[in-house]
Order: structure tokens, then C-alpha cells, then sequence
């Protein structure tokens, strides 16, 4: 084995303080949510579930888990379709324009999302949909598109034109091609980017606060005004809910790319 | 079968890139079901003929005709020809019979109509026991084995074939040959092949065009393009040759003679025009001559390097008449023993080379 390829003791311990820092912020979360006290610590005497009651019992924290869910899945909707077919378009012309196409659709994620949320502010006055469901659908759609677009690219640069080619001298026309050929090709590239775009609705925190007054308290806005108001313990537990949303959705977007290697 | 023959006419094609002519004004026909080889080096358009033919290149002039019918406006997939693609093309995500199915499914043909010509496009390249597999865990051999398949299953007017050989081994490729040649005899549809290896494009073709910087330089049967190639290029991309550049002295009936640095050669068969003459000679029509032995032509020489074939030995012989000439003798009963050094003399009949023009 080559000696030179393997860490001396100073990246090792870097390396390692690194991993710890991303990983303490998540895992502090778990033993605040099973504190006894009725303010945000740790466990005094012995940990307790009785905050996890609390949330799965209360109106508001699952009717905010509920809105999380509902408006993550219609903007991940909303994103797949229009980045894929955008993602999918760029690369059957390949010209010059659909370059700056695929910068321009990266866009939300370049521009920081306090401008953003301003731009769309100012935007959703005067279309009457601040505080609506289709507004913040949209918003989360839109922003979460460069995901889509990122990940089915990449899929798309390993696909062999021949494949397409082949398709269309046995008679496939575009819409055969494209629903036989080519999106059976791309569908773990769509996978990918779906998960990313919904977790990107499922925890944004900005966007929300700009939009919402009364109707729309997604679970990240419920958590926020927690902090502002009260140190309730509860906001640990709804911390915990997202963690673990979150992580079953990566875990399946490792599984499939498992799936895809063999 | 012979209903489903048709010919293909290639006339005055022309595609620029640029400045750069991919194929420059090639006119082609390719007779009802023949077996047709485009033959040439990389970038000699061979490639570029055959995607015009199956309609992913447009033209930039000239057109393609089917029987009597235009298509070069057709879109690939209203052309109704088979291809297979170098590298084959299959589709990862499916099993084998839904590749071949594949055609089939695009043309809503009814189920068990779609089975029961899937199974008899298998069997005809036997690999019907293999058809539920997926294409990577297939062998070179039988991906090549089904992409024919995929490409003959919906009765298609021609078939296309981009070097569907080049990625298989040597022996492989043999066997593949013999096979694709009595595939070719047994479905009896016209097949245009593209190949940069003259080797398959002998052994293969009823007809060959060797093409050169996206022109044809001559088109013909294997045989005729061997023993009397047009060009020093024919000559010698398609074999071995040696050429002889000489001054035309006596001009006969049937033949002329020609001198190469004071030393007078024959040669059967109308003379060029003009004085000066290429002569291509190939190395295995030069014989070893015994001493005091006659012949219409001799040189002599010593032989600088040899190697042994097998079937063969090739000697590399200096002359002083001819210049370094390459031999290539049957290595059973060889009438010398190959040394370097040894003086030999060579020997050739004025029916054996063939003069070219120079290119």
C-alpha cells in the first residue's frame, strides 16, 4: 500500500474535529428533547418522553408538521417537472443559450435567500399571494429547481447518445424515446433531485418568514417563534421529527443510488 | 425473402463542417441485397456516408434514394433501417428480448405477434436461452449477437452496421465474420457495413468502396479491388504492395517494358499515358528464383530482415535495381533458407503487378 495516501496524525485529528462540529448541532438536539424540565436543557434527574407527548398531542405542532409536508410535496412536485424537462431540454440542444439556461436555473441557489425572499415579497403584494399556500408552493418550487436541474444533468452527461440514436432508427419518436429511453436512464438523477428539493422545502426557514402572517406556520416558522417567545422544550422534539424526515430521505437516496451501482 | 430487397443510391452527397469536407460529392449505388463495405482510414467519411444513410447526419448537398424514392428529408425514425451502432447501443435497463422487443413495442405490434418474432430474431442469432438476461451480463459476442437481432426483428428495409466488430477480440472477430456473412446470405437483406479493417472488408463484401478524405477512390468486388487497385492508395491500404516508379522505354500490344534505375522490367497490359509509370507489386507474387533459373523479370538482392509467420516468412530484400522490396514467401518447402545477408534472386511474372496512378 502506497504510505503516502494515508493521513499523518494532524489531518487525522482535523479531520475528525471537522466531522464532530457538523455533527454536535444534530445530535444536541436529541438529549434537549428528552429533558424533564419545562424549559430547554439537558436532563436533570432522568430523561422523559413527556415532550414528545406534547408535540404528537398538540394541535398546532401537527398542524404545522402537516402544512410542512403538504407544501414540501406539491413544490417538489412542481420542481421535478419543470427541472427535469428543463434539465432534459438544455441537453438535447446544447447550444450556447441553453448554457446561461442552466446558469440562469441555479440562480435561487447563487442569490442569497434573504435578497431573494425580499425580490418575492415586493412580487407576492401586488399578485395577492402572500400568505397562501400557491405562494410559498411556488417559491419552494422555484427555488428548489437548480437541485433538480444539478443532479439530472449529471445523469445526463453519463448517458450514451447512441442509446437515443438507437431508439430513433428502430422507428421511437420523440415521446417514445424520451418516456422509454431516456427517462429510465435519468429516473435516478429525478430521485435524487426530488429528495434534495424536498428537504429544501421541509427545513427553509426564510422564505417562510416573508410570506407568512396567519394561515401558514410550516414547522420551521412554529420553531423560530418558539425561540423569539418561549424556550419550550417542544422545539426540540419538532427538531428531532426533522432530523429523522430528513435522514430517512437521504438514507433513501443512498439505497438507490446503491441500486443504480449494480 | 427477395420481396424485401431493396437498393439504396447515394448521389452527389456532400457534408461540410466548416471548411472541412466530412464527404466530398460521393456518388454510390448498392444493389439489391448485397453485402456493401465502406471501407476507409479514420476520417475518411466512411462514418458520416453511413449516418446521412441513416438519416442523423442532413446532407449539405446531394441526395439518398431508396429504390427510386427520396428520403433525404425522412426524419431516422420514419426510415425504417436496421442499424447496429459501434459499442452497441442496448439498452442497460432492459432484459434482452425487451431490447429486441423494443422495435416492436414502438410500432404497437400485437403481443403475442411481438413474442413470437422476438423468439425467432433470437433464435436466428442463437441466443434464445439468454433472453430474460440484462445486457451487461452478457459477453461482447452475444451483445453484438443481440443488436442484430434488435435491428433485423422489425423487417427493415436495409440494415446499417457502424464497425459492430472493432471491439472484440481477434479470434471473436473471425468467427463473428462467418457469421454475419451467413447471416447476410440467410435474411437476404441489402447490409451496408463500415469498417476501417480491410481484412473484414475482403472477407466479407460482395463489393467494396475504399474511401479517402471524403472521397471514393474506387469502388468494386474484393477481388478486383486486390489485383487491380486503381491507386497507390488502394494498393496499399487494401494489403501489401511495392511500388516501382519508372521510365516507360517500349510500348507493345499487350504490354509495355520500363526501366527503374537502368534496370528493364515487363508488364502485361495496356500502358499509361505519359512516360513516367507506377508499378504496385505485391510481395506474395514475388517468387525466389533458382540460379541460371529464367524469368520475365529478375532482380537481385540480399536480405536485410525477415520474420516468421506460421503460414509464411516476409523478407525485407535490398536491390540495387528496385529498392527495398517486401517478400512474402509459403514457409512450407521454402526454396531458401531465410538468413540475414543472404543473396536471393527475385523473380515476378509481367502479369503480376498492375500499374496505378499516383495519388
Amino acid at each position: 500500500m502506497d504510505r503516502s495516501a494515508q493521513a499523518g496524525p494532524v489531518a487525522n485529528v482535523l479531520a475528525w474535529s471537522v466531522l464532530l462540529f457538523l455533527l454536535l448541532p444534530i445530535g444536541i438536539v436529541f438529549p434537549l428533547s428528552v429533558t424533564d424540565q419545562r424549559f430547554l436543557s439537558l436532563p436533570y434527574e432522568a430523561p422523559s418522553l413527556q415532550h414528545y407527548a406534547t408535540f404528537f398531542t398538540s394541535e398546532r405542532w401537527l398542524a404545522s408538521t402537516w402544512q410542512s409536508l403538504v407544501i414540501a410535496v406539491f413544490s417538489t412536485v412542481l420542481a421535478v417537472t419543470s427541472g427535469t424537462l428543463c434539465a432534459i431540454g438544455c441537453w438535447k440542444l446544447s447550444t450556447r443559450l441553453t448554457d446561461l439556461v442552466r446558469v440562469l436555473m441555479l440562480l435561487p441557489i447563487i442569490v442569497p435567500s434573504i435578497v431573494y425572499a425580499l425580490g418575492i415579497y415586493r412580487l407576492w403584494i401586488r399578485l395577492d399571494l402572500l400568505d397562501t399556500y400557491l405562494g410559498i408552493i411556488l417559491v419552494h418550487g422555484v427555488t428548489g429547481i437548480p437541485y433538480v436541474m444539478i443532479t439530472v444533468t449529471a445523469t445526463l452527461a453519463n448517458f450514451d447518445p447512441r442509446l437515443e440514436q438507437a431508439a430513433r432508427s428502430m422507428g421511437a419518436n420523440l415521446s417514445q424515446t424520451l418516456r422509454w429511453v431516456i427517462m429510465p436512464r435519468v429516473m435516478p438523477g429525478i430521485a435524487s433531485g426530488a429528495i434534495f428539493a424536498f428537504i429544501h422545502s421541509w427545513d427553509e426557514a426564510v422564505l417562510i418568514l416573508f410570506i407568512a402572517s396567519r394561515a401558514l406556520f410550516t414547522l420551521p416558522r412554529r420553531m423560530w417563534d418558539g425561540i423569539n417567545e418561549n424556550l419550550d422544550p417542544v422545539m426540540a422534539v419538532a427538531a428531532c421529527v426533522m432530523i429523522l424526515l430528513s435522514m430517512l430521505m437521504l438514507a433513501g437516496d443512498l439505497w438507490l443510488r446503491r441500486r443504480r451501482e449494480r | 425473402m427477395a420481396a424485401l430487397q431493396h437498393s439504396l443510391t447515394v448521389r452527389r452527397l456532400a457534408k461540410h463542417y466548416g471548411p472541412t469536407r466530412a464527404v466530398d460529392d460521393v456518388t454510390l449505388t448498392i444493389a439489391r441485397g448485397q453485402f456493401v463495405t465502406l471501407l476507409g482510414p479514420s476520417g475518411s467519411g466512411k462514418t458520416t456516408i453511413l449516418m446521412a444513410i441513416a438519416g442523423f447526419v442532413q446532407p449539405t448537398a446531394g441526395e439518398i434514394l431508396l429504390d427510386q424514392t427520396p428520403i433525404t428529408p425522412l426524419p431516422p425514425e420514419r426510415r425504417n433501417f436496421g442499424m447496429v451502432f459501434q459499442g452497441y447501443a442496448l439498452f442497460p435497463h432492459m432484459t434482452v428480448a425487451e431490447n429486441v422487443n423494443f422495435p416492436l413495442r414502438v410500432r404497437n405490434v400485437a403481443r403475442a405477434e411481438a413474442e413470437r418474432r422476438v423468439a425467432e430474431a433470437l433464435d436466428l442469432v442463437q441466443l434464445g436461452h439468454l433472453k430474460d438476461r440484462r445486457p451487461s451480463q452478457l459477453s461482447g459476442g452475444q451483445q453484438q449477437r443481440v443488436a442484430l437481432a434488435r435491428a433485423l426483428v422489425f423487417q427493415p428495409a436495409l440494415l446499417l452496421l457502424d464497425e459492430p466488430l472493432s471491439a472484440l477480440d481477434k479470434k471473436l472477430r473471425a468467427e463473428l465474420q462467418v457469421e454475419l456473412k451467413a447471416l447476410h446470405r440467410r435474411v437476404g437483406l441489402t447490409f451496408i457495413y463500415v469498417t476501417h479493417d480491410q481484412e473484414e472488408a475482403l472477407s466479407m463484401s460482395d463489393s467494396i468502396a475504399i474511401l479517402r478524405d471524403g472521397k471514393l477512390v474506387q469502388e468494386g468486388p474484393p477481388g478486383t479491388l486486390y489485383e487491380r487497385p486503381a491507386t497507390r492508395f488502394v494498393a496499399d491500404f487494401l494489403g501489401k504492395s511495392n511500388f516501382l516508379a519508372g521510365r516507360i522505354v517500349e510500348r507493345r500490344n499487350d504490354g509495355f517494358a520500363y526501366a527503374v534505375d537502368g534496370a528493364r522490367f515487363v508488364q502485361d497490359g495496356p500502358a499509361p499515358a505519359g512516360d513516367d509509370v507506377l508499378i504496385a507489386l505485391r510481395p506474395e507474387k514475388i517468387g525466389i528464383a533458382a540460379d541460371g533459373e529464367a524469368a520475365p523479370n529478375l532482380v537481385e538482392g540480399t536480405i536485410a530482415a525477415w520474420s516468421y509467420f506460421g503460414t509464411s516468412f516476409a523478407l525485407i530484400v535490398e536491390t540495387a535495381a528496385a529498392g527495398t522490396l517486401q517478400v512474402t514467401v509459403p514457409a512450407w518447402r521454402c526454396p531458401v533458407e531465410p538468413a540475414e545477408g543472404r543473396r536471393v534472386r527475385l523473380a515476378w511474372t509481367a502479369d503480376a503487378s498492375v500499374p496505378v496512378a499516383r495519388d
